[in-house]
């Protein structure tokens, strides 16, 4: 008896443990997500959060996640995974869940409208974003009035002639900077000049503006930085867009964007942009046009293809665009040595072209082929005054790229081939110079995420360039969330590039200056290193978000534009010495009241470059700049307003009539004031704003421009706006 | 100058016009309730976003667990069928009216059906 009720206690003692063990496991929820099409494959880092809260946790390395039943609102769950689709499940009464998502129909970017964080808390790479939204605060003809409410990417004039704009990142001039169209390298070689220009803010879904060193694919020509452009989408597009924009200079754009879809795979999207100023102004009275005239006309095509696992989208482009700037009574259609008033003119006749074709593993959403083809035609013909440059560049690129993952998706790597061909032909009055660059190259790059907090992404590529040898890439890039609201990010690398002196330089021609190349120019060489502090916040229910970061860029070979030396030249040489750029800037956004959003930003350069043996702070780049921006939204954004106001410091001056005995002239400081207010309605909406509203203007922009045939013209010492205040109204249209 | 006080004089006219629209008239108002197929709080500011510039609805709220849509409209400029009309043009189900095609393949993937609640 003793015995049977022995092992009767012991019975009821296991059974006892057992369920006080059921007991604290009843108060969790225990699963595991998996592939529908491939159970075996965990999904590491799948999100699983209780329905209709914010409690929630992500899957661990082999798939398996925990959740406290006491969080639930309801017995649901919702799994999200990035390639798959969502899932509700609901767990009622369970505490172990398998939980299967199936592969979504091909890697769709996420685009919200409006609601992206403005410093994206997921790239590796300290990203900001300019959202539609924020483009249609600003007067939005073109790319380069796109950066206005945007701090880390300034836009000024590159002389008081030609009404060229160039930007700048981390205090380096844009010509360091990547600038891509839906990730495809555009605009570069002969086109920088004016190639802000050649993009209108209707084509453009949004920009992506990554500062440092970025990913090894895009090749080596980055050193300061990337600006992505992302077109719209023909799928995703409004079936019509107008545009139409006046402004008091009587300049005037117009747009028009036609999307429609093709039975089930295809659609298209046609944007047509216009623009044309016609009407001489001349408010400081020096005889020259504040503004140069000008019109362009500008096509885009763009056509895409959706099919199971092939995504293909092709775009072709053309452009043509004629300007004239100079004296008030400069004539166009008589010979430049045949009238005493100076002109500039030029036309530029452009044609571009591009495919990018994907291809995505049936049940491997993470594994994925593609290729990325373009090829450019760009030829422009222009005068300066007396001098006459010249050019055309043909050009071809293409890019395969393999996707996939190393055992799971904590793992991944993209690797592959590219292939460059560049053909350069210019002439700058009688002396000419070509080049044909032939550069095939390997890339690999692998990404670590351990889905958690740490992102590394490791990168190099080989380049075989014909002219100049081999030519090694490796890039860095680490981020490190401390917290979901603390981000820290390092980025380091090299950069490579072959500069073009005169196209990137072509301020120098609207002066007396001669230009001199002393040496055969060699490539550019830089590397790259610095980090970001991301932290978001709230602040009495109300989000916020603080960004520093600096950057260090140390050139190991440069092409220096020498206008300290010598005057009346320009020297065109090899550096000598050092020439570095750091830059610091501190940014603080909030939103003060419900529907006002205000940001603040506080940027230092120190950029130097040696001169002749002498190092000397590099000419129009300011110390100190402050930034302000404020919007205004009602709900669903009927009205919004937007002011904009920029502090320059003092910035360090090469005029023509400089002598290196003297000590550096500088600009004054000033500040300009943008605002903008919109009104929307159903299907449409109407802008009225003013651009420099304060009315600044630089006094004598243009030194000599008395005698512009004589020593003492430049031109190029243009610091501060030249046209004053600009009125500005508008309207857009669409039928969705 | 002159430019500059005619900007500040339509701003001001702006915000006059913007109170005086917050007034609004009371009466021939009328209530109605929507099955929609919204499945997220984006949903949400979508939809209430296209009712806020539908012609004659005063206000709108989504309760994005049930999916019904509640639109107070004014019955001498709009009617039932026209905010029925407004919700698919949005791209969502609104009662037994499907979606319009195009503004569904419009929406974000995670304000599609497929994506389920969440």
């Amino acid at each position: 008896m003793s015995n049977i009720s022995g092992n009767t206690r012991g019975f009821l003692l296991l059974l006892l443990a057992i369920l006080s063990i059921q007991q604290t496991t009843a108060q969790q929820l225990q699963g595991k997500v998996v592939d529908k099409t491939n159970p075996a494959q965990p999904l590491i880092g799948a999100n699983v959060v209780w329905l209709g809260t914010d409690k929630g946790t992500a899957t661990d390395g082999s798939g398996n996640f925990t959740l406290q039943l006491a969080d639930a609102a309801t017995p649901q769950v919702v799994v999200t995974y990035i390639g798959y689709t969502a899932d509700t499940v609901d767990v009622a009464g369970k505490n172990q869940v398998i939980l299967s998502l199936s592969p979504a129909s091909g890697l769709k970017e996420v685009v919200i409208e409006g609601q992206i964080e403005r410093h994206s808390a997921i790239t590796p790479t300290q990203t900001e974003i300019i959202t539609r939204r924020d483009l249609e605060k600003s007067a939005c003809c073109n790319l380069a009035e796109s950066f206005e409410t945007n701090a880390s990417v300034e836009v000024s004039m590159t002389d008081a002639v030609s009404g060229a704009k160039q930007i700048q990142m981390l205090g380096l001039d844009g010509s360091y900077t990547l600038l891509t169209t839906d990730n495809v390298p555009a605009l570069h070689g002969l086109a920088t000049p004016y190639r802000l220009n050649y993009l209108s803010g209707t084509f453009i879904e949004s920009i992506d503006i990554i500062k440092g060193m970025g990913s090894v694919l895009n090749g080596y020509e980055s050193i300061s930085g990337q600006v992505n452009v992302t077109l719209r989408d023909p799928a995703k597009a409004e079936r019509l867009y107008f545009n139409l924009y006046g402004n008091s200079l009587a300049r005037y754009d117009a747009n028009l964007n036609l999307a429609t879809g093709l039975g089930k795979k295809w659609s298209t999207l046609l944007m047509l942009h216009t623009n044309q100023l016609h009407n001489r102004t001349d408010r400081n009275d020096d005889g020259f046009m504040d503004l140069s005239l000008g019109s362009q006309y500008n096509v885009l095509n763009k056509w895409k293809y959706e099919h199971g696992a092939w995504v293909s989208e092709f775009g072709l482009n053309a452009l043509r665009e004629t300007k004239v700037g100079g004296q008030m009574a400069y004539k166009e259609d008589i010979p430049q040595a045949e009238q005493p008033y100076y002109g500039t003119e030029s036309e530029v006749d452009r044609l571009s072209g591009f495919n990018k074709t994907s291809y995505t593993f049936p049940g491997k959403p993470y594994q994925s082929l593609g290729l990325i083809t373009s090829a450019t035609h760009h030829k422009f013909d222009s005068q300066y005054g007396l001098r006459t440059y010249n050019g055309e560049q043909n050009s071809a690129n293409a890019r395969l790229i393999f996707q996939s993952i190393i055992g799971d998706t904590r793992h991944t790597y993209k690797t592959g081939l590219s292939y460059t061909f560049e053909d350069y032909q210019e002439s700058l009055t009688d002396s000419a110079y070509s080049r044909t660059e032939q550069v095939p190259g390997a890339f690999a790059e692998y990404i670590y995420n351990n889905a958690e907090n740490l992102t590394v992404v490791a990168g190099a590529r080989l380049d075989f360039h014909n002219l100049y040898g081999n030519v090694f890439t490796p890039r860095l890039n680490v981020k490190y969330d401390f917290t979901p609201n603390t981000i820290v990010r390092l980025a380091a690398g090299k950069g490579f590039r072959v500069a073009n002196a005169i196209a990137e330089n072509t301020s120098a021609l609207v002066s007396s200056r001669r230009l001199t190349v002393q040496e055969e120019l060699q490539p550019e060489e830089a590397w790259n290193v610095g980090g970001s502090f991301t932290h978001y916040f709230e602040l009495a229910g109300r989000p916020g978000a603080f960004v520093t970061d600096f950057y260090h860029t140390d050139f190991l070979n440069q092409v220096v534009a020498d206008m300290y030396s010598q005057p009346g030249q320009v020297l065109f040489y090899n550096l000598e010495g050092r020439s570095y750029s750091n830059s610091f800037q501190a940014e603080l956004q909030y939103e003060v009241l419900k529907g006002l959003d205000a940001k603040a930003a506080y940027k230092y350069y120190d950029v130097k470059t040696s001169y002749q043996g002498e190092l000397l702070q590099r000419p129009m780049i300011p110390e100190h700049r402050f930034f302000v921006n404020l919007g205004f939204a009602t709900p669903f954004d009927k009205w919004r307003a937007d002011l904009t106001t920029q502090y320059f410091g003092l910035m360090p001056l090469a005029p023509v009539t400089g002598n290196a005995e003297e000590p550096v002239q500088t600009s004054k400081r000033f500040a300009t004031v943008n605002t903008q207010i919109t009104r929307a309605f159903k299907g449409w909406d109407i802008y009225l704003g003013a651009e420099n509203l304060l009315n600044y203007r630089q006094a004598d922009p243009i030194m000599g421009a008395n005698d512009p045939f004589g020593s003492n013209f430049d031109a190029s010492m243009v610091w501060g706006p030249v046209t004053g205040r600009i009125i500005y109204a508008g309207l857009r249209f669409r039928i969705n | 100058m002159k430019q500059l006080r005619i900007l500040f004089f339509s701003m001001a006219l702006a915000l006059v016009s913007m109170a005086a629209n917050a007034q609004g008239q009371k009466g021939n108002t009328e209530t109605v309730q929507i099955k929609t197929s919204a499945v997220c709080s984006m949903c949400k500011n979508t939809l209430e976003k296209a009712m806020a510039y539908e012609k004659g609805v005063k206000s709108s709220n989504l309760d994005v667990k049930s999916k019904v849509l509640t639109v107070v409209f004014d019955t001498r400029k709009t009617n039932t069928d026209n905010v029925l009309k407004a919700v698919t043009k949005a791209g969502y189900d609104a009662n037994e009216l499907p979606a319009d095609a195009r503004a569904y393949n419009r929406l974000d993937d995670c304000c599609k059906k497929e994506a389920g609640d969440h």
